[in-house]
């Protein structure tokens, strides 16, 4: 599986999926005019990767800043993918790391954790 | 030596022939004596195109031109000599009707001479004229600013469009109530924050609504759920937030195809084409003023409440499901809760645009902690004063940061 690297620009987020060391990272902003585009084709490829893995451990590291409601949607139903792949056996770990004033991005966090209790989660704050 | 540079037939649009012009031409069987000789007395001569019989041969650029001659011997060497040893003899040439979009590539591919020499117009392989590198980026900056005019005209008037849409509301919020703010700011002109106000004897309907996306699209997404709801209180009561919310999730959700897999018995039919997923996050509230009752049904708004002499800020969390988006079950229900309101309580109620956006030294949400504090600071201001406060707030937490969304922010003290 080739290794995902996007670059963030000011309305995407940087994205860098090392499928082969199975850790996913994701950090930045997130307000596309169309989010759909920016993460469809993301969400296929991480799909195609945790289809084939049922007894791995996967680290996630997170660390947004804003986005908007049309990128929650999406990166909603990337971390459903994430627990239905935690569900079929896989450890995965989420560090969902949030400035420690930064209470809208830790309660997301929460609701992430709260949504998908597969997932490992460790709400892990900035200083 | 002037040709005649009378514009071909049938031309139309913004195309290379706009910019030409018919500066004096010479052929190569004039001398670079003669060159220098027009340079010397024409100044504001760039560029002299060498034409024979109607062809074009190339450009003579004033300044390649002058530094060259300048140079040890070269007067004496080649100023008798035919002026072509200095001119650019491969110049882009281009056809009278060469749009103006691709002649700017076309400039570009051959990077800066494009630009200093300027290029040949002609009309069937006859020479016009020359464009000059200068005027095709007056004429680019021209179309690009008539273009955006065009735009802001037409975003202007679907402006007025959405403000009439929040008329009555204005009107019905300003008969029923006497102290109160309704700050509504888009964040391109027209965006897909909306607020519906009905004013009943027996007390008022508000909601803050906050629809996918902004401009545009966000705008058409308000008319949509403006009618929606409209109809859908047609044959419900204002008096059951939650009602109203499950219908129009219903009614959204079948309008604009976003069904799940399941409110379909398994058929798989969902809109593949088109992926839209849009809907709406909200907060419903009705208020009873006989029996002082708030009912309040939320999706993915909350409503903050502060009592007269209360210690701090009452959250009250709506249901996180937004309404009409695919995830959300057709059949989906929201919780109604109800609020007796001491007399003196103030509501307020408001968009994410306000605790999502980006500020502040470390550049991150201003978040519902900070937003409340700016509550409590001024709770005692009339509520007119309460806006201004809390806005000047928001826009300084926002400093030098790009708005990134729409902005809604109501409040009311409940006599």
């Amino acid at each position: 599986m080739n290794r995902i690297q996007i670059a963030a620009t000011a309305a995407t987020p940087e994205i860098d999926f090392d499928f082969a060391a199975h850790v996913l990272s994701l950090r930045g902003e997130s307000y596309p005019e169309n989010a759909q585009a920016f993460y469809g084709p993301v969400l296929a490829e991480l799909e195609a990767y945790l289809a084939t893995h049922t007894d791995r451990r996967i680290t996630v590291n997170v660390q947004l800043a804003y986005f908007n409601s049309s990128s929650t949607k999406l990166l909603m139903s990337l971390f459903e993918r994430l627990n239905t792949a935690a569900l079929a056996g896989n450890s995965i770990t989420l560090n969902w790391h949030y400035d420690e004033d930064d209470d809208t991005i830790l309660e997301f966090g929460q609701e992430v954790a709260d949504d998908n209790a597969a997932l490992d989660f460790h709400a892990m704050a900035l200083a | 030596m002037p040709l005649d540079s009378s514009a071909p037939a049938g031309s139309s649009g913004h195309v290379a022939g706009d910019l030409l012009e018919s500066p004096i031409t010479v052929a190569s069987s004039n001398t670079n004596y003669d060159i220098l000789e027009l340079f010397t007395a024409t100044p504001e001569l760039g560029n002299i195109p060498v034409v024979n019989d109607g062809h074009p041969i190339g450009i003579i650029n004033r300044n390649t031109f002058m530094s060259t001659l300048a140079r040890p011997f070269h007067r004496e060497i080649f100023g008798r000599k035919s002026c072509t040893a200095f001119m650019n003899p491969s110049p882009l040439i281009v056809d009278y009707h060469t749009p103006l979009t691709e002649l700017s590539y076309l400039v570009l591919d051959i990077g800066e001479k494009g630009l200093s020499d300027g290029f040949l117009i002609t009309s069937e392989g006859r020479y016009l004229g020359i464009g000059q590198g200068v005027s095709l980026m007056q004429a680019l900056a021209d179309q690009q600013a008539a273009k955006h005019r065009q735009m802001m005209e037409s975003i202007h008037y679907a402006s007025v469009i959405q403000q009439s849409f929040l008329q009555s509301s204005r009107r019905d919020m300003a008969g029923a109530l006497s102290d109160y703010f309704m700050f509504w700011d888009p964040r391109d002109i027209v965006g897909g924050d909306y607020y519906y106000f009905v004013k009943r004897n027996d007390g008022f309907f508000v909601a803050v609504i906050d629809c996918t996306g902004h401009g545009v699209p966000g705008a058409f997404m308000t008319l949509i759920m403006a009618s929606a709801l409209k109809q859908v209180l047609t044959t419900h009561d204002l008096q059951e937030p939650a009602e109203l919310l499950a219908a129009i999730n219903r009614q959204v959700k079948e309008s604009l195809g976003q069904l799940a897999r399941d409110d379909l018995g398994g058929e798989d039919v969902r809109n593949e084409d088109m992926h839209s997923d849009d809907g709406m996050d909200c907060a419903f509230c009705w208020y009873h003023a006989p029996s002082r009752t708030l009912s309040y049904a939320g999706a993915k708004t909350p409503i903050f409440l502060l009592e007269e002499n209360g210690d701090g800020i009452i959250t009250i969390d709506g249901n996180r499901k937004g309404v009409g988006y695919v995830s959300t079950a057709l059949d989906y229900r929201w919780d109604t809760h109800r609020v007796q309101l001491q007399p003196g309580t103030r509501l307020y109620i408001c968009t994410d645009g306000i605790i999502d956006q980006i500020g502040g030294a470390k550049r991150i949400c201003y978040g519902k902690k900070r937003f409340k504090e700016s509550l409590l600071t001024h709770r005692h201001l009339p509520m007119a004063e309460q806006q201004h406060k809390l806005i000047q707030a928001f826009r300084q937490w926002q400093g030098e940061n790009a708005r990134r969304d729409d902005v809604s922010l109501f409040g009311v003290h409940i006599a």
